[in-house]
């Protein structure tokens, strides 16, 4: 995969820890995954007819995870934009730290992908920044996508990354989980009113 | 034998899932329970053969092949599955009766809820006897899609927020699994073992040795850490007292004594597999530190006065804690002390969750739980099995660890054990003379539910 590729999925990784409008956000999500399949369809040529197959359900994740995120987004309507814990430069500069630290800390996995290994885990590590800086239910959802996609780079990008019959589990298993997951944000914001995770902070000891 | 023992592993998985489509067929209430409570027992029966055979096949796996693996591990995993799933499943008609709303309507509510518990309980089952690492990944993830909603079943507030922070929490972790799966496919491509029979559980443990050091340690600690989340491992254990405490009884019986041991088996058997690649002495730090640190961030909370399901919560903690502390120390008598350890926390742990059942008094209120005498006193034993007083099997398979870790030569941390588990056994037992014994006001008794929800027609 080519070293520009990887760029631009790492950089609409780092963009979500920019944005604030969910829908926005689901775009970004939607185009992350899209250049990500784009990808994988470009090295079809010289693997398997089972990495074609692995593509192919890809292609269909940048189709599925879109329509259900923007499906739950009407669903559920924001009378105004969820105040942000942290400013958006330092969630960057959070992301973006963490990111370098365990492109460090991860030795070569394989001979020829360095580049694609490190933005594989920074992917991963963007994704639980997200998770553990954004307040709105969405975005905690949106982060572990990211950080899905984080496995798919190395799963695709790396030969020998993962069996196309694990990654059409592993895609029924995160649609399942957004579904899951989609369940709880409608059932947060019927009761909330908002989809607001700050104010779900009553269990403590 | 070995033809017996697919069929009856497909009928173990295959009986659940088809009991979840029927429940969710049923029209009235009263029909799901009956469906349920039969096809618990349908689906135990199986279990319980199947875990008989893998017991007494002697030291030799019952199947060892790409899909399956059914050892003395999975013996042990699938009888404790069977006999708290069939229980949870027979104790769920009390809990549903008294449940004041859910997400759903009455009779929605009650086919929704067996049919999310028995493709739970299917996925569980799938989990000990899956004989590939990715696959055995894919079914974990299945649980925390079939358990989530589970957890926040009653609506509330509360458990919304513990029911998402378990969805999302567990979901992060498990992503990071994933990266390390990958890393070790990589790896095994790399000494020219493709597709996904190199992820076998036997693969693994052959190639192991010859597959690059580094990488193999990276794909390791990932893997490791990553499945220390599902486990609920300190210091990524956030989830676990706001899931167990604010989830149904029976679902928080299943939670603490069969899902945590079962995603604790898999980190064993990635530990079994890899620690010739990985070298015996990291794997074995990372699982003593895991378990020290789990141990120890749990005895403040068990010195703590607390609801009931809180406590039991943070005691799970503690006890996969031990546990943990046990596979690091690996020794012959430590690894049988895990062994007593799992079963013995199933039973105990399982039934201080349904002694907080709550009792339907004749005047169609609900009494709480410990204002009757049965479940007080299953609470006093659940307390004092968990505290390890013997003869409690839990003092026997402590001890076995502890012995075990100094057979081992794990003299300094071993000592750390035995420290901190004096003090979360002084603990518990403050929590069982204060507050069953003395049945003091404010005490356990009366103090069923975290978010102090009164138990007039409501329960946890």
């Amino acid at each position: 995969m080519s070293s520009v590729i990887v760029t631009v999925i790492l950089g609409l990784g780092l963009a979500l820890t920019l944005v604030r409008r969910r829908s926005v956000g689901i775009a970004l999500i939607t185009a992350q995954s899209l250049t990500l399949s784009i990808g994988a369809f470009t090295l079809t040529g010289g693997r398997s007819a089972a990495f074609l197959v692995a593509s192919i359900v890809l292609a269909f994740k940048t189709v599925a995870l879109p329509l259900l995120l923007r499906a739950l987004q009407r669903r559920t309507p924001e009378p105004r934009l969820v105040p942000a814990a942290r400013g958006p430069l330092s969630r960057l500069a959070a992301a973006s730290a963490l990111a370098l630290l365990a492109a460090a800390a991860i030795p070569p996995i394989s001979h020829t992908g360095g580049y694609i290994e490190h933005a594989a885990i920074a992917l991963v590590l963007i994704g639980i920044t997200v998770v553990a800086t954004r307040r709105p239910a969405l975005h905690q959802l949106l982060g572990l996508i990211v950080a899905e996609n984080g496995c798919s780079l190395l799963a695709v990008a790396v030969p020998g990354g993962l069996a196309y019959l694990i990654e059409l589990g592993a895609l029924f298993d995160l649609v399942l989980i957004v579904t899951v997951a989609a369940a709880f944000v409608q059932q947060i914001h019927l009761v909330l009113g908002t989809g607001n995770t700050e104010l779900l902070r009553g269990l403590r000891d | 034998m070995t033809e017996l023992a697919h069929i009856l592993a497909s009928l173990t998985v295959g009986l659940p899932l088809l009991a979840a489509a029927l429940t969710w067929l049923a029209r009235t209430p009263r029909q799901a329970d009956v469906i349920g409570r039969t096809a618990a027992v349908g689906t135990a029966a199986p279990a319980l053969t199947l875990a008989t055979l893998a017991l007494t096949h002697g030291g030799v796996p019952l199947v060892d092949g790409s899909w399956l693996l059914i050892d003395r591990a999975s013996g042990v995993l699938l009888a404790v599955t069977g006999v708290i799933g069939l229980s949870s499943a027979l104790v769920s008609p009390a809990y549903l009766r008294v449940a004041e709303r859910s997400w759903l309507s009455a009779t929605a509510s009650h086919s929704w809820y067996y049919s999310a518990l028995f493709a739970f309980w299917a996925a569980l089952m799938a989990v000990p006897v899956s004989g590939n690492l990715a696959v055995t990944w894919l079914l974990i993830e299945a649980t925390t899609a079939a358990s989530a909603l589970l957890v926040s079943f009653s609506g509330r507030r509360e458990a919304l927020e513990a029911g998402w922070k378990y969805l999302i929490l567990t979901t992060l972790g498990l992503s990071v699994a994933l990266f390390g799966i990958i890393v070790i496919g990589v790896a095994q491509a790399g000494s020219g073992h493709h597709g996904l029979t190199a992820l076998d559980w036997h693969a693994l443990v052959s190639a192991a040795s010859s597959m690059p050091r580094t990488v193999v340690i990276s794909g390791f600690v990932l893997l490791i850490v990553g499945l220390a989340a599902k486990i609920g491992w300190a210091p990524v254990h956030n989830w676990l007292p706001d899931a167990h405490s604010e989830a149904p009884a029976p679902v928080s019986a299943l939670l603490s004594a069969v899902l945590l041991p079962t995603v604790l088996l898999i980190a064993w058997r990635v530990n079994d597999a890899l620690a010739p690649g990985v070298g015996r002495g990291m794997a074995a730090t990372l699982f003593i530190g895991f378990g020290l640190a789990s141990i120890l961030v749990a005895i403040p909370f068990l010195w703590k006065r607390m609801p009931w399901k809180r406590l039991l919560a943070y005691s799970s903690l503690e006890h996969m804690g031990i546990i943990a502390v046990g596979l690091g120390f690996a020794s012959p008598l430590a690894i049988a002390g895990v062994i007593v350890h799992v079963s013995g926390h199933a039973v105990a742990k399982s039934l201080g969750f349904y002694a907080s059942l709550p009792k339907r008094g004749s005047d169609a209120t609900v009494e709480v739980a410990g204002g009757n005498g049965a479940n007080a006193v299953a609470k006093g034993i659940s307390l004092v099995a968990l505290a390890g007083l013997p003869p409690s099997p839990l003092f026997v398979s402590e001890l076995l660890i502890v012995v075990g870790g100094f057979a081992a030569g794990y003299t300094v941390a071993d000592l750390l054990t035995v420290i901190a588990l004096a003090l979360g056994f002084l603990g518990l037992m403050h929590a069982f003379l204060e507050d069953v014994v003395a049945d003091e006001p404010g005490g356990l008794a009366g103090r069923e539910h975290s978010s102090g929800m009164a138990f007039s027609g409501s329960t946890s």
